[in-house]
């Protein structure tokens, strides 16, 4: 008898420990992402700072990197990376006492494994960074981590789009047009099939560049077929040259969703009764984003096409994983209507204090890594080698300009150069100097269509 | 609600209370232990000093048995003078390739049958200090600049990888690429390969 008093003090004790960390994911995210939405990234940056000093939690060493990112520091938004993903290494497998714990009292003692497109997307940003630090082959290596992951994640390959796209990329910089042409076709298959769902429509771009590729490697069947299949006729392929190089943009736009808890009454048929079970949802719907286009020397503009929907996935993931959720919440609620019945039998205030342990603890899992942006968009445009004065205008409802991003950049023949910027909402900067800068024409670059065949191997730009 | 299951509730209720608290007194203190230097610790199954030493060995023993050694000894009468390039990265991890490089550089130099001069990060620093001393150094104990041994042969090379992967298992084959071309007729005169191949099971249950 009081074997199992004590038992339950304790048991009720760690309840009490645990609510401690049981604050709501969701509410620091909020505050977190303030400073973000403001236009004041270094004040997220503080605040996730100051969260798990340990470097435990996964979730908050992805939050951190990505901050650290947005403000410009490449190398610690790497090596926290890095932290986050030694300890998903670790989280391989079904863990017996998280098992236990989300059976009894909720699912947030679980460590956070992440959604299987939030660990790909970890190795794209990591990639992102080592682009922005100028080493390409590193960003390579995290590219080949993040196919080993694809291949390994299930009986079936699953890939993500967006990051097979970011692989051919970047194989496509070092000159390795076999692979980027491999990871292009993987990346269109995964549009073709998934695209308007929870994936984007095919963009433009990777049209052109599989075509591109194809026909450097003078697959010209398949180049036929596609060409045919995407109906760009009128289609030519760039001839690699001295005179022009290529630069590419990416946007990451927006900020993911966040998760909320909402309580549901569901009836138990093994208890006959009416429990009340938290489950996670997305309450807000999916928010419009400013629209983005590329401004070249104040001259010539291009649009960007969206090539990953974050916020599609995010919900098509928590309505894959409801089941599931469903499934043990109903266990749990069960085990804890049960533990209380056997309480009250025993003594009014053990009843009652289980009751408040119960109702406290029960809380749905509502952590996701937030920070990420809400959508991806990219743009290629081919341009005379030198100095070239890049814009990227952010587009208000109206068409009117919300803020201009700057970047001044030297493209070369050799290698692409590649421009990745975040943009949540317009950043304090100093104010925009009137532009006294005579606008430069911008050849428009002539494709000669003689239709000639390229040997494999070139290097091309 | 039968006795069976008020008991199998009770019985799983302090299994997990005694789990919990078992877990929070074995976080209390890290325990170091200091261990021999060549020992083999494979922790996770990615690239370890283990790897890094049996590269450093097989090529260091390979470079120094091997002929073009000896021809160069012969036709020239003076030990090579080696550079040390780009070791390219083209496998799934971030290695760091100085250590087996610089295990490398230090037995052949060691050895008194190859030189070696300083790569194209460390001479930076170097001719700095070169041309400082142009300007503040007495006479005597000025260096002229322009005064480098021009290297006879450029080390290059790469790592490379293949893995095989299903949930849960692995298969990790890594293959280290080592070049010696001699530099003005580009010709390549040593190859060293190392492979080393890896398997990693990872349990479906943790703690």
């Amino acid at each position: 008898m009081h074997l199992t008093a004590t038992c339950r003090l304790l048991a009720l004790v760690m309840c009490c420990a645990v609510v401690q960390s049981c604050a709501s994911y969701g509410r620091h995210a909020v505050s977190m992402r303030d400073g973000l939405l403001t236009g004041q990234p270094q004040v997220s940056l503080a605040i996730a700072e100051q969260k798990d000093p340990q470097k435990q939690d996964v979730i908050a060493s992805l939050d951190k990197g990505m901050l650290r990112r947005m403000n410009g520091d490449y190398r610690g938004s790497n090596e926290i990376f890095e932290v986050a993903k030694r300890k998903l290494e670790t989280l391989y497998g079904v863990s017996i006492t998280e098992s236990l714990a989300s059976v009894t009292i909720n699912e947030k003692l679980s460590d956070y494994k992440g959604d299987w497109y939030e660990q790909l997307l970890l190795h794209a940003f990591m990639a992102q960074n080592y682009i922005d630090l100028g080493s390409l082959d590193a960003a390579r290596v995290e590219m080949k981590q993040a196919d080993v992951k694809m291949r390994e994640l299930g009986d079936e390959p699953e890939d993500d789009a967006w990051v097979r796209y970011l692989e051919g990329m970047i194989y496509e910089s070092l000159g390795e047009f076999d692979n980027a042409r491999i990871s292009y076709q993987k990346a269109y298959t995964v549009y073709r099939e998934k695209g308007g769902t929870y994936y984007p429509e095919v963009p433009v771009t990777l049209k052109k560049d599989l075509l591109r590729l194809l026909a450097w490697q003078g697959m010209w069947d398949e180049y036929k077929r596609l060409k045919k299949e995407f109906g760009m006729q009128d289609y030519q392929p760039y001839k690699a040259s001295d005179e022009f190089g290529e630069l590419i943009v990416i946007l990451n736009n927006g900020l993911a969703p966040i998760r909320s808890q909402t309580i549901i009454p569901m009836y138990s048929t093994e208890v006959q009764q009416s429990l009340q079970i938290a489950f996670p949802v997305y309450k807000q719907p999916k928010k419009n984003l400013n629209t983005p286009q590329v401004v070249i020397n104040n001259n010539r503009t291009y649009a960007m096409d969206k090539v990953e929907d974050v916020d599609a996935l995010a919900r098509y993931s928590l309505q894959q994983a409801m089941p599931g959720i469903t499934a043990r919440a109903m266990a749990r609620a069960v085990v804890k209507y049960n533990t209380q019945h056997t309480a009250n039998d025993n003594s009014a205030l053990a009843g009652f204090l289980m009751t408040v342990a119960n109702l406290v603890t029960e809380q749905a899992d509502t952590r996701s890594w937030t920070t990420l942006p809400q959508a991806i968009q990219l743009s290629r445009v081919l341009l005379p080698v030198g100095e070239q004065e890049v814009a990227i205008h952010m587009k208000g409802a109206g068409g009117s300009t919300v803020d201009v991003i700057r970047e001044t950049v030297t493209i070369s023949p050799q290698r692409p150069s590649f421009v990745i910027r975040h943009w949540t909402a317009p950043v304090q900067r100093e104010a925009v100097k009137p532009d006294t800068t005579k606008p430069v024409a911008v050849k428009p670059v002539a494709v000669k269509s003689d239709g000639v065949k390229h040997d494999s191997g070139k290097q091309g730009g | 609600m039968s006795t069976f299951s008020q008991h199998t509730l009770r019985v799983t209720r302090n299994v997990f209370v005694v789990l919990l608290t078992g877990l929070a007194l074995a976080a209390c203190n890290p325990t170091v232990t200091r261990v021999e230097s060549d020992t083999v610790t494979d922790l996770s199954g990615n690239w370890n000093d283990t790897d890094s030493r049996l590269v450093a060995e097989e090529m260091i023993q390979d470079a120094l048995s091997r002929n073009w050694l000896t021809k160069y000894n012969r036709e020239q009468g003076k030990a090579p003078t080696v550079i040390v390039g780009t070791v390219r990265n083209l496998s799934h991890e971030h290695i760091n390739t100085r250590t087996f490089i610089a295990d490398m550089e230090r037995a052949l130099i060691n050895s008194g049958e190859v030189e070696f001069v300083a790569s194209a990060d460390e001479r930076q620093e170097v001719r700095g200090e070169v041309k400082d001393q142009d300007l503040n150094a007495t006479d005597e104990t000025r260096k002229q600049m322009g005064q480098e041994v021009g290297a006879d042969f450029m080390l290059q090379g790469s790592i490379n990888t293949i893995v095989d992967a299903v949930s849960g298992e692995q298969a990790r084959f890594y293959q280290v690429d080592l070049t010696l071309i001699e530099l003005g007729s580009n010709r390549k005169v040593w190859l060293g390969q190392k492979k080393i191949k890896k398997t990693i099971e990872k349990s479906g249950f943790r703690l």
